[in-house]
C-alpha cells in the first residue's frame, strides 16, 4: 500500500511539473471553446453530404458560410453569401443574387458557378444523403447561371418557402455551396473526403482529431476586406468533445469551456454555484431556450374510446401543464399556449390563435372534463375509475424510455389522468422501437412526442403535418411521420382545406394569421394531439473570457451553437474586460 | 448470532474455550466468516421484506416526493434540509431513496442468484455427463466450455440488449446464466474424473448401483463444498455483469436495480450537484453484498480446507 | 515449440477457431432475432432528430440495401463470414460511408495502450498484495487490505472514474478533465505528444486500476493458500531458506500460473467494462466507439468492436495455453 501510494504521488508530481504542452500558442483569452457532444469518427473527412460528424465540429459554424441566416426573432432571412432571393408570381422560379467580393480561403472567387455546380452535383448523385442535399434534389427541377452573381432556380412545384427551407439554416444546417474548382475534379462525390477543406468563412482548418477540431482566424478574410463584417475577435475556435453532463459541467465550472451543450437544471445551478460567470438564455427561471420541437401528447384517433373528439377534449381539459413544468422539468421550461414554439417570429400567429380563443387553457378544468366523459355514457365506479358497460376507462401511454424528461412527464400525466378517473398507464419503449415501430404505424393509444415540430417563422410547416392527406390506416407507415394520430373526418377536412390554401401563400402574407386562427379552431375541436410544454435546451454560456452571447435580452438569434447560424454568434463575441 | 455467543462466553475459563474450539472444529459450518457473510446477505433480503411491509412502496414512483432532498441531518445545494418522511433522501426524479433501495437491492441480488442457479444447474448436468460418460460427450462438452469461457459475456449481452431494448429481470438473469455454466462444468468434470477412480465409487459400482445412484448419492455429497463455493463466486460475477449492463443503461428500463440507480445518478450530473446519497447509497449496498459473498466464500474455503482456519 | 506435443497444439488450434466462429455467429444472429427492423429504426432515428422525414420509402429501400438485409439470410451470413475473415465489417451506418475497420483502426491503439497498461499494473499490484496477504512475514496492515480491496472491487468503474475526476481534476486541478492528449497538441512521435498522452492517460488508467486490483488480490490469496500447504514450501522452510526467497521462488512462482490464464481471459471482459470510463474522459478508444455505436444502433460497428475484442481474448488465451507448458515447472518436468 505505502509503496503504491508513494509511486503514485511521485508520478503525479512529475507529471504536473511537466504540464500540458501547446503546439502553437494562442492565449486562452483569445480562444473560444465550444462543446461537442459527438465523437468526430472521421476527422479527415469533410464531406458534409454524407452521414457522420462532419459539420457541427466548427465546419459549418466557422469555415463554410450559408447563403442566408434565418433570424428566429424577426423571422427574416439575414443575407450572408447571398444578398437577395426573389420569386416569380407563382413561386415556381426563384432568382438569387450573390454578394460581390466573396472569396474561398485559397483566393479563388466564390460565384454563381459554385452554386450551380453544387446543386447539379447533388441532383446527379443519390448517394449524397444529407437531409439538405435530399431536399434540394427533390425541390429543384433545374438551376441556371444568369451571370456571375445571379442564379435562377426552377422548382418541380411551386414553393413559397423555398429559400427558408433550403438556404437559411432553418433547423441545424443549410445547403452549403462547395468550391467548384475542387469538387469538379472528383470522380465520386460520395466518397470524396475534401481534406484539407476550404471555405469562405473567417476561420480556416488548423488541426483535427477524433475529440476536437481547431480553427484559426484568417486575417485575410473577404468580409473584412469588403466591409461586410469586421474580423471576429476570437483568434482561435475549438470544438471539444466532452464526456457527458458531468465532465462538461466540470469543464464549465473551471473555465475550460465557453459554451456547453444541454445540461439539466440541477447541474446548471451547481455550475453557477461554482462559477457565477455562467449564464443561460434567460437570466432567471426557466433559464433554458426552447428548441423548435415543443412537446405534445399524441392521441390515436382511430382507437375507441379515443376516437371520440369529446373524449380527447376531456383529456385536454384534465392536463395541468404547470405541474409538468414544476415537477417534470423542475421549472426549466414554460407551458405551451398553442402548438407553436414561442419564438419572436411566431408571435403574430400565436397571438391570433389565442385572441380567437383556441389556445390551450392555462388552468385545467377537471369538472368540464368529467362532464364530457359522463356525456359519453361513463359512470364513476366505486374504485374511482370511470366505467361503461362493465369496462373500465383506461389508456396506455407509450413513451420513449431514452430520456428521463420523457418518462417523468408521462408519469405526471398518468397521475393527473388517474386522479380524474381514467386508469392510465405508462408504457416505456426503447428509443428505436418507439420511433421505428410505435409512432409511424399508429400502434399506440396515446404517446409522448413532438411531431408538430417544424415551424419556426411561419405556421404552415407544422400545421401541414396534420392534414388528411397524410392519413393512412393503422399498421401502415404514416408518410414522413405526419398525422400519426390519423385524424380524419369533417373537422379534419375543414382544417386541411384552410391549411392547403396557406401552403400556396407567401410566408409574410398579411392574411395568414387570420387563416391560422380559423384552422386552429378545427384543430382545437378535433384534438389529434394536446400541446404540453416547450422543449427546454439549457445551454450554459461562460462570460469569463467572452461576452455577447445570445440571450433573451440580446436576441440577435438563438443560442444553438452546433447549428450553421453560429457565424452570427462568433461575430457578436467580445473579449471580456 | 453464534459468533456473539462465542465471543461473550469466551472469557471465563480456558477449558470451556478449548471445548468450544474443539466443537467448532467438529462442526466446520459454524464458522464466523460464514456466519457474518450470511448475515450480511440475509440482512439485504430482510431489508427487502421488512421494507415492503413497513415502508410506503408507492414512493418508488416518479414525482411521489420532492426532488433531490438530502438524507436526514444533511442539507443540499439549495439549502433544503432532510425530511423524516424521506430519511435517506430523494433522487432527481422525486423518488424516495429508501424505497428505491428496498426494491433495488434485492432485485440485484435476485439477478445474481437466479443467473447463478441456472448456470450451476447446467454446469452440474454437463459436468457430470462429461466426467461420467466420457468419450465423445466429454470431448464436445469440454471444447464447448473452453470456447464459451473465452467469450466475454458483457459484449454478447450488449449486442443482445442493443437489439432488443428493454428486458425483464428474469430474462437478464437467464442471459447472464448462459455464461455462468462453464466454470462449474470444468470443476465438476475434473472432480468426477478423479473420484471415478476412488475406492467408494468403485465399490458402489461393483455392488451394482445405477449410474444415477452413483452420481447423486455417492459423488454429489462430496462435491457440495466445491459446488457451493463455485456457486457463490458465480453470484458475484453475475451481479458484476448485471451492474455493468445497468450502468450502461442497458438493463431493465423501469425496474429499480442498484446499477440502474447509479446510471440515473450519473446521467443527471449527481456528482457536481453534490447529491452523494443518490450514487453513494447504492454503491454502499453493492459493497455490502460483495463483502457478504466474499466472507461466505472465504468461510466455505475454510470449511473444505481445515488448514486455512488459522488465518 | 518443439516441447509442445502436436496433439495438444492441434487441440488448442481447433478450440481457437471454434471460439472465433461461434462468437462471430452469435453476434451475427442476435440482432437478427430481434423483431425490430433495423432499417425502420434507422429511419425512426432520422425522424427523431429532424422531426420529419420526406420520401421515407426511398430512404428505407436505400437503408435496406446499405445494411444488406434485402438478401436471403444465408447469403448475408456467408458474406458476413467472408467479410470478417478479411477484417471487413461493412460500413458504419452512423458515419456512412466510413468502413467499420477504419473506425476500429483509429480507436484500437488508444484502448490497447490504456487498457494493457492498466491491466498490467493491476495484475502486478493485485497479485503482490494477494501474495502478501498469505505470507507469514507480511506486516499486519496487509491483512486489512482484504476488505479494502473488496470494497473497491464493488465500485463500478464509471463511478471510480467520476470520483477520481472530481477529486483530481475538478477540485485539485492536477489532471485534465477530458481527452487522450492536450487540446492543441499534434499527434506524432514527439516528446510533447508522448508526455501529453501519459498525463491524460493517468486518471483513466487509475480509475480502472483501483477497482480491479482487488479481483487479482483475492484470486492470488486463494492460490497462495494452496501453495502454502504444498510439500515443497514446507521443505524449503525446513531447509532454512530466507522467507523472501521462499515467497518469490517457491510460492508466487507457482501460485501465479493460473492467474496468467485468468489474465488472458479477463482482457475482453475488462475492455468491455472500460466502456464508460472512456466515455467519461472522452477518451476515444474501443469502449467509446462501442458506446456511441450502442446509442446510434450502429450494428456493423457493434459487431466489429465485439468481434475484435473477442478475437483478442481468444488469441491471448491461445498464446497462454501454448506457453503454459514452458513456464509451469511441474508440466515441464512431467513431460
Amino acid at each position: 500500500m505505502t509503496l503504491t501510494r508513494r509511486t503514485l504521488l511521485a508520478s503525479t508530481m512529475l507529471l504536473t511539473a511537466m504540464g500540458p504542452a501547446f503546439a502553437q500558442d494562442v492565449a486562452r483569452e483569445d480562444t473560444v471553446i465550444f462543446d461537442l457532444d459527438r465523437t468526430i469518427k472521421d476527422p479527415e473527412n469533410f464531406n458534409w453530404f454524407t452521414a457522420g460528424t462532419k459539420r457541427e465540429h466548427g465546419a459549418h459554424q466557422a469555415m463554410w458560410e450559408p447563403l442566408f441566416i434565418l433570424n428566429y426573432t424577426t423571422g427574416e432571412l439575414d443575407p450572408w453569401l447571398a444578398t437577395a432571393i426573389t420569386p416569380n408570381d407563382d413561386f415556381s422560379e426563384w432568382t438569387m443574387t450573390l454578394r460581390e467580393g466573396v472569396e474561398w480561403s485559397d483566393g479563388e472567387a466564390f460565384n454563381a458557378d459554385d452554386v450551380v455546380f453544387t446543386v447539379n452535383m447533388v441532383k446527379g448523385n443519390e448517394e449524397l444523403s444529407a437531409r439538405e442535399a435530399a431536399v434540394v434534389r427533390t425541390q429543384v427541377a433545374s438551376v441556371e447561371k444568369i451571370d456571375d452573381l445571379t442564379v435562377k432556380f426552377t422548382l418541380s412545384e411551386p414553393n413559397p418557402r423555398f429559400p427558408t427551407e433550403n438556404f437559411g439554416v432553418r433547423i441545424f444546417g443549410s445547403f452549403l455551396p462547395m468550391p467548384e474548382h475542387v469538387w469538379s475534379e472528383v470522380d465520386n462525390p460520395a466518397t470524396f473526403a475534401f481534406y484539407p477543406p476550404i471555405g469562405t468563412g473567417p476561420y480556416t482548418y488548423a488541426s483535427g482529431a477524433t475529440n476536437r477540431m481547431i480553427w484559426d482566424r484568417n486575417d485575410d478574410w473577404w468580409g473584412a476586406k469588403t466591409g461586410f463584417r469586421d474580423l471576429p475577435e476570437p483568434q482561435r475556435l475549438i470544438w471539444l468533445e466532452t464526456g457527458g453532463e458531468e465532465s462538461r459541467a466540470q469543464l464549465m465550472a473551471t473555465n475550460q469551456l465557453d459554451a456547453a451543450q444541454n445540461v439539466s437544471i440541477g447541474t446548471f445551478e451547481a455550475i453557477r454555484f461554482q462559477n457565477p460567470n455562467v449564464i443561460g438564455w434567460f437570466a432567471d427561471y426557466p433559464y433554458a431556450w426552447p428548441d423548435p420541437c415543443a412537446r405534445q401528447l399524441e392521441i390515436n384517433t382511430t382507437v375507441a374510446p379515443w376516437d371520440s373528439a369529446e373524449m380527447r377534449q376531456a383529456v385536454a381539459a384534465i392536463i395541468n401543464r404547470n405541474q409538468i413544468v414544476n415537477v417534470a422539468a423542475e421549472g426549466a421550461t414554460t407551458a405551451s399556449r398553442t402548438m407553436f414554439t414561442e419564438y419572436g417570429a411566431m408571435q403574430p400567429y400565436i397571438d391570433a390563435v389565442i385572441e380567437a380563443g383556441h389556445g390551450v387553457p392555462a388552468q385545467p378544468d377537471v369538472e368540464a372534463a368529467k362532464a364530457l366523459i359522463e356525456g359519453q355514457g361513463y359512470t364513476m365506479g366505486s374504485d374511482g375509475f370511470y366505467e361503461k358497460d362493465g369496462e373500465e376507462l383506461s389508456v396506455d401511454i407509450h413513451v420513449n424510455s431514452a430520456s428521463t424528461e420523457y418518462t417523468r412527464t408521462i408519469d405526471v400525466i398518468v397521475e393527473q389522468l388517474t386522479r380524474a378517473g381514467i386508469k392510465a398507464k405508462a408504457v416505456p419503449v426503447e428509443n428505436g422501437v418507439f420511433w421505428g415501430e410505435v409512432l409511424p404505424f399508429g400502434s399506440y393509444e396515446m404517446s409522448y412526442s413532438w411531431l408538430a415540430c417544424g415551424s419556426v417563422n411561419e405556421p404552415w410547416t407544422s400545421m401541414s403535418r396534420y392534414t388528411t392527406a397524410s392519413v393512412v390506416p393503422v399498421g401502415e407507415r404514416s408518410p414522413g411521420f405526419n398525422n400519426t394520430a390519423r385524424w380524419d373526418g369533417p373537422e379534419a377536412e375543414a382544417y386541411t382545406a384552410i391549411v392547403d390554401r396557406m401552403g400556396d401563400m407567401a410566408g409574410d402574407d398579411p392574411a395568414l394569421p387570420g387563416m391560422v386562427a380559423e384552422a386552429y379552431g378545427h384543430l382545437a375541436e378535433g384534438v389529434p394531439f394536446i400541446p404540453l410544454v416547450q422543449s427546454a435546451k439549457l445551454l450554459p454560456m461562460n462570460t469569463t473570457y467572452w461576452t455577447g452571447w445570445p440571450t433573451a435580452e440580446n436576441a440577435y438569434n438563438h443560442p444553438a451553437f452546433w447549428w450553421g447560424h453560429t457565424h452570427q454568434i462568433i461575430h457578436n463575441l467580445e473579449k471580456a474586460e | 448470532m453464534t459468533t456473539q455467543n462465542a465471543a461473550g462466553a469466551a472469557k471465563p475459563d480456558l477449558s470451556a474455550r478449548q471445548i468450544r474450539r474443539m466443537k467448532r472444529f467438529d462442526n466446520p459450518w459454524r464458522n464466523p466468516k460464514l456466519t457474518w457473510g450470511a448475515a450480511l446477505i440475509l440482512g439485504i433480503v430482510a431489508m427487502g421484506i421488512l421494507g415492503r411491509i413497513f415502508w410506503n412502496m408507492d414512493l418508488v414512483f416518479t414525482g411521489s416526493a420532492p426532488l433531490k432532498l438530502p438524507p436526514l441531518g444533511f442539507e443540499n445545494l439549495r439549502g433544503q434540509p432532510g425530511q423524516t418522511d424521506f430519511p435517506l433522501g430523494t433522487d432527481g426524479a422525486g423518488r424516495d431513496l429508501l424505497a428505491l433501495i428496498v426494491i433495488g437491492a434485492p432485485n440485484s441480488l435476485f439477478v445474481g442468484l437466479l443467473a447463478s442457479i441456472i448456470g450451476m444447474s447446467i454446469g452440474i448436468f454437463l459436468g457430470f455427463s462429461a466426467g461420467f460418460l466420457g468419450g465423445r460427450t466429454d470431448d464436445t462438452i469440454r471444447i464447448l466450455s473452453d470456447v464459451m469461457i473465452t467469450i466475454p459475456p458483457l459484449l454478447i449481452l450488449v449486442v443482445f440488449q442493443a437489439a432488443f431494448g428493454d428486458v425483464s429481470l428474469t430474462l437478464m438473469a437467464i442471459l447472464i446464466a448462459a455464461f455462468m455454466w462453464q466454470s462449474p462444468t470444468r470443476l465438476i468434470r475434473a472432480q468426477v474424473l478423479s473420484m471415478r477412480e476412488s475406492g467408494y465409487v468403485q465399490m458402489a459400482r461393483l455392488s451394482g448401483a445405477s449410474t444415477m445412484h452413483i452420481m447423486f448419492r455417492e459423488m454429489m455429497p462430496n462435491l457440495v463444498p466445491y459446488l457451493f463455493g463455485s456457486f457463490i463466486a458465480n453470484v458475484t460475477t453475475s451481479i458484476v455483469t448485471a451492474v455493468g449492463l445497468e450502468v450502461l443503461g442497458l438493463g431493465p428500463q423501469r425496474i429499480p436495480t442498484l446499477g440502474r440507480i447509479i446510471y440515473e445518478a450519473i446521467n443527471s450530473g449527481a456528482l457536481i450537484q453534490n447529491l452523494w446519497w443518490w450514487w453513494g447509497l447504492p454503491t454502499i449496498l453493492l459493497a455490502v453484498m460483495f463483502i457478504g459473498l466474499l466472507l461466505i466464500n472465504l468461510g466455505l474455503d475454510e470449511v473444505s480446507n481445515p488448514r486455512l482456519r488459522k488465518l | 515449440m518443439g516441447r509442445i506435443p502436436s496433439s495438444y497444439l492441434g487441440n488448442r488450434i481447433v478450440t481457437l477457431f471454434l471460439t472465433i466462429f461461434i462468437a462471430a455467429t452469435l453476434i451475427w444472429i442476435i440482432p437478427r432475432l430481434s423483431p425490430v427492423d433495423p432499417a425502420e429504426i434507422a429511419l425512426g432515428r432520422m425522424a427523431a432528430g429532424a422531426g420529419t422525414v420526406g420520401n421515407s420509402e426511398d430512404i428505407l429501400a436505400q437503408l435496406r440495401a446499405q445494411l444488406g438485409i434485402d438478401q436471403p439470410w444465408f447469403v448475408q451470413y456467408a458474406k458476413y463470414l467472408w467479410g470478417i475473415v478479411q477484417f471487413d465489417f461493412g460500413l458504419s451506418t452512423a458515419n456512412f460511408p466510413t468502413p467499420v475497420s477504419a473506425l476500429i483502426a483509429n480507436a484500437l491503439p488508444w484502448t490497447l495502450g490504456l487498457m494493457l497498461i492498466s491491466i498490467t499494473i493491476t495484475f502486478f499490484i493485485g497479485n503482490l498484495l494477494g501474495a502478501l496477504m498469505v505470507w507469514d512475514h507480511s506486516p499486519k496492515l496487509v491483512k486489512v487490505a482484504i476488505p479494502a480491496a473488496m470494497v473497491l472491487t464493488s465500485i463500478p468503474p464509471i463511478l471510480s472514474a467520476l470520483l477520481l475526476m472530481w477529486i483530481f481534476s475538478a477540485k485539485l486541478r492536477l489532471f485534465p478533465l477530458t481527452g487522450a492528449y492536450g487540446l492543441t497538441v499534434e499527434p506524432g512521435w514527439t516528446w510533447d505528444f508522448v508526455q501529453s498522452v501519459l498525463y491524460h492517460g493517468f486518471l483513466p488508467a487509475l480509475s480502472i486500476v483501483v477497482v480491479t486490483f482487488g479481483f487479482w488480490a483475492l484470486g492470488m490469496r486463494g492460490l497462495m493458500i494452496g501453495v502454502q500447504g504444498e510439500d515443497y514450501t514446507t521443505l524449503a522452510k525446513a531447509k532454512g531458506l530466507r522467507p523472501r526467497y521462499i515467497l518469490y521462488k517457491y510460492m508466487i512462482r507457482n501460485a501465479i500460473l493460473p492467474q496468467i490464464t485468468a489474465f488472458a481471459l479477463k482482457i475482453g471482459m475488462l475492455i468491455a467494462g472500460q466502456v464508460l470510463v472512456e466515455r467519461i474522459f472522452a477518451y476515444n478508444g474501443m469502449g467509446k466507439l462501442l458506446y456511441d455505436a450502442i446509442l446510434d444502433q450502429d450494428f456493423p460497428v457493434i459487431q466489429g468492436v465485439s468481434f475484435v475484442i473477442i478475437l483478442m481474448t481468444a488469441f491471448s488465451v491461445f498464446l497462454v495455453d501454448l506457453i503454459y507448458p514452458l513456464i509451469d515447472p511441474r508440466i515441464r518436468h512431467g513431460r
